[in-house]
């Protein structure tokens, strides 16, 4: 299936104004999306979840975006207006976060939370939007979706509010989804089921993934390509088949720490940061 | 330039040699938040500057402000007499500024008084849970339930008229809804896990909630304090103004509105300058009170 | 040492009442890193509560080191047994510093050497004095879990209850801690409880492991044999093949175990 480029990202950076200096939390950031599942992983502060928020422009405004390219069909989500954003914002590109607990409206009821994400970006009567709703419910395998259509988001369990997520942001039908640590909250087996819900949304509709998440085992094994991100830049891209084959300290180091089921890792060697790893790289393609 | 970047430098820094230097660390920072709110920083002003009048009363003006000379009664502002004169003769700038030594004196005994009631009661009921909360909340509501005016009256009508009186009923007026700010704070802090871990320490509840609670209440309790000091100010002028607080000659800010009542409109100056002062001190508290709940808002981070 | 028979934990009275955990009965022996995995409202973390004195409804019978621990607990339990938990933003008071923290023990059970025990306790856990006067914001993740060890370990304990001591870490911080933890239950002889939802971590360090799924003891399985993945009941085996990660086809074949 060829694939077309979605998203063409060229020296993304973001910098923060603090009172102890200026503090650049994405530098140099390269990378082109196509019709497929790229993982973004890195520890705390890697700028993972900055860079996924810079491209929907969401950075807090003490925060600096530039880049020499950041082009999406045609926009240029670097330059453009907020109102042009706001047409891309969720309809175009969707965003998925960490915590249904706080990113659901907490007095709304689930269903007419699914509803009103097609309403604001297409032009319906609210029948029609919660026809669409339902349908969603159903796609995102919630059985008894009249039932859960009423309920409040603390009715709801971990998996389902997540499920409930994806379905309002997929029902506006978007190119490209940006997922935050989607799954970081559930339960292993809930964890793999959402993901399972999103590999196939993904591949029906010919969306395109960021997968933004620590854990580098999960990534690896969901997604097809891999970019390691440390301090702010990325150091390694990987195919997420070739993972045993990184090149790069880091990555090699964190895959070494990492306690392993078998238990063959016997003590687990302690990551050495080489401060060479935060020295600005050139990584324009 | 040497000496403040050192001194700068000290404020800054990471690792700290003593509990002095984190805590002068954490009142910098937060001293920072405070200064980029142009809002909060007019309030502080405000009160500053009623602090530094208070303080060099003795320096700013020439007598005590009680001194009558009854044939220069009732003149309107002049070179010699910056507010004017009142119905005795006295000099208004002069009664202002030993009259903000009453206000402050008002609002410090209030506030010394209601806030350890209020953060105790709060954080033992809220900590504790059970009969003693139902106990505690139902005294506070007795005490919610009176208008703070009418209690006040009532009390002093009883115990005879006199500032320290109407503090004293302005004050039992005014602790219950600390209380209650203190009970809701201490409700969510006591499920924490620093609460867990100090309790399989072996740690009593008494040092728990003096510990652990209390610190987290303080700035909840600071800001309603000060959003609550406009009220103060006005139940202690009201109460003056009925002639129940301040007793004559001494020149609380309410009292010189009530004597000065009949000359509005003729001789505006005598009662107007108070209430103007009176009017000041207040929204400085309130603006005051907006700023530091931006600074010490626990959820915009530390 | 430890000793467990037949726990029993309910949250709220009469016809509210959850009954978070039934039938739990395990032992650990002294020096022993015993595992306690599940999946969230298992009750995993509700046992190591009660454990610890954090609960008051339970039933059962809880023995340590002999002593049959009744509803209350004394001051001599708690130098005996104390609890890492798993959040390290919680469970340090952003107010009191690293010395205050680490003070607060040693005031609570009267020891008059406090200087030397926090200095001490901050170098076991690999921290420099440095340290001492900073506040929790100024400490990463990893450093605020070394004082939380610190924290527990001052009292010179020999029960450790682990509550997920790593899962809200960094992988590479996570190594550390783990390595951390395994040199002081060595250097000290310390006996773990630990509860966590990361098979792979509790692979690493348990010797035995007692499953858990929705309040209800499972299984209890050798560190042998969670390695080799032959488990003997059905929801072990599915949480052991949801840990090696995704893989579409196994995902289908997931199943609600009530």
């Amino acid at each position: 299936m060829a694939t077309k480029t979605l998203l063409d990202i060229e020296n993304l950076n973001v910098s923060f104004d603090t009172p102890k200096g200026i503090v650049e939390a994405v530098r140099n950031v390269s990378f082109t999306l196509g019709q497929e599942r790229l993982g973004l992983v890195g520890e705390s502060g890697s700028g993972k979840s900055q860079t996924g928020r810079a491209i929907l422009r969401l950075t807090a405004s003490q925060g600096h975006i530039s880049a020499d390219k950041m082009d999406f069909d045609g926009i240029d989500l670097i330059n453009a207006d907020e109102k042009t954003l706001r047409g891309v914002r969720g309809s175009r590109i969707s965003m998925i976060m960490q915590d249904p607990r706080y990113s659901l409206n907490p007095i709304m009821t689930v269903g007419h939370q699914v509803a009103e994400a097609y309403l604001v970006h297409s032009k319906s009567s609210k029948r029609e939007a919660r026809e669409r709703a339902m349908e969603m419910l159903k796609t995102v395998h919630i059985r008894e979706p009249e039932k859960v259509y009423k309920l409040y988001p603390h009715e709801v369990s971990g998996g389902m509010g997540q499920r409930i997520m994806i379905a309002m942001m997929l029902i506006p039908d978007p190119d490209i989804i940006i997922a935050d640590e989607p799954t970081s909250a559930l339960d292993v087996t809930v964890q793999l089921q959402v993901l399972a819900l999103l590999d196939d949304m993904v591949r029906d509709r010919g969306m395109g993934l960021i997968f933004i998440s620590h854990d580098l085992s999960l990534v690896a094994s969901f997604c097809d390509r891999v970019l390691v991100m440390y301090g702010g830049q990325i150091v390694e891209t990987l195919d997420a088949k070739a993972l045993h084959e990184a090149k790069h300290p880091y990555t090699q180091g964190l895959l070494n720490c990492l306690p392993r089921l078998d238990g063959s890792h016997k003590i687990l060697p302690v990551l050495e940061r080489d401060p060479a790893w935060m020295i600005a790289q050139d990584t324009r393609p | 330039m040497t000496t403040s970047n050192t001194l700068r430098a000290w404020l800054l820094s990471d690792s700290p040699d003593s509990a002095f230097q984190a805590r002068c660390q954490r009142f910098y920072l937060g001293w920072r938040v405070f200064r980029s709110n142009p809002i909060a920083l007019a309030g502080f002003i405000i009160i500053a500057t009623l602090l530094t009048v208070a303080l060099l009363a003795p320096v700013l003006t020439t007598s005590d402000g009680t001194l009558q000379i009854l044939s220069d009664r009732l003149q309107p502002p002049s070179a010699s007499h910056w507010f004017g004169t009142d119905e005795l003769g006295r000099d208004i700038y002069e009664r202002i500024v030993w009259g903000s030594r009453v206000t402050l004196y008002i609002v410090s005994l209030v506030a010394v008084i209601v806030v350890p009631i209020g953060l105790f009661i709060g954080t033992v009921a809220g900590y504790v849970g059970g009969w003693v909360d139902n106990l505690l909340m139902r005294l506070t509501d007795i005490f919610l339930a009176f208008p703070r005016l009418i209690l006040a009256l009532a009390f002093v009508s009883a115990l005879g008229p006199g500032l320290e009186n109407a503090v004293l009923a302005i004050a039992l007026t005014t602790w219950s809804p600390f209380a209650r700010i203190a009970r809701a704070e201490a409700l969510t802090i006591r499920n924490s896990e620093h609460i867990m871990a100090a309790r399989v320490q072996g740690a009593s509840s008494m040092r728990i909630i003096i510990h652990h609670v209390t610190p987290l209440c303080l700035s909840s309790m600071i800001v309603r304090l000060t959003l609550d000091m406009a009220g103060i100010i006005l139940t202690a002028a009201g109460l003056g103004f009925l002639g129940l607080g301040a007793q004559p000659p001494l020149p609380e800010w309410g009292a010189m509105i009530s004597t000065g009542r009949n000359y509005l409109l003729d001789q505006w100056w005598v009662p107007t300058i108070p209430g103007i002062a009176i009017l000041v001190v207040s929204m400085g508290f309130n603006l005051l009170g907006d700023g530091l709940r931006d600074v010490l808002d626990p959820r915009s981070g530390d | 040492m430890i000793r467990v028979e037949n726990l029993g934990i309910t949250f709220g009275r009469g016809s509210d009442a959850v009954h978070a955990v039934r039938g739990v009965s395990f032992e650990v022996g002294e020096g022993e890193n015993f595992g306690l995995v599940g999946e969230s409202g298992s009750g995993k973390s509700t046992v190591l509560r009660a454990i610890a004195g954090l609960n008051d409804n339970w039933s059962g019978r809880i023995v340590i080191d002999g002593v049959e621990l009744g509803a209350k607990r004394d001051r001599a339990f708690h130098k005996r047994l104390q609890m890492v938990f798993q959040d390290p933003y919680g469970s340090l008071h952003p107010r009191h510093t690293v010395n205050d923290i680490l003070k607060e023990p040693l005031s609570i059970h009267g020891f008059t050497d406090t200087e030397n025990r926090i200095l001490k306790a901050l170098s076991e856990v690999g921290l420099g004095p440095e340290f001492r006067f900073r506040f929790p914001h100024q400490l990463s993740g990893g450093q605020r879990q070394r004082i939380a060890i610190a924290r527990a370990l001052i009292l010179e304990p020999s029960v450790l209850l682990l509550d997920e001591p790593t899962s809200a870490l960094d992988v590479s911080v996570q190594a550390e801690i783990l390595n951390l933890l395994a040199r002081l239950r060595e250097e000290y002889g310390l006996t773990y409880i630990m509860v966590s939802h990361n098979l792979a971590v509790v692979a690493h360090v348990c010797q035995r492991i007692a499953v858990m799924n929705r309040g209800l003891f499972v299984e209890e399985i050798t560190q042998e044999q969670l390695r080799s993945q032959t488990p003997e009941q059905g929801y072990t085996r599915q949480l052991l093949t949801a840990s090696l990660g995704y893989d579409r086809a196994k995902i289908d074949e997931f199943v609600e175990f009530t």
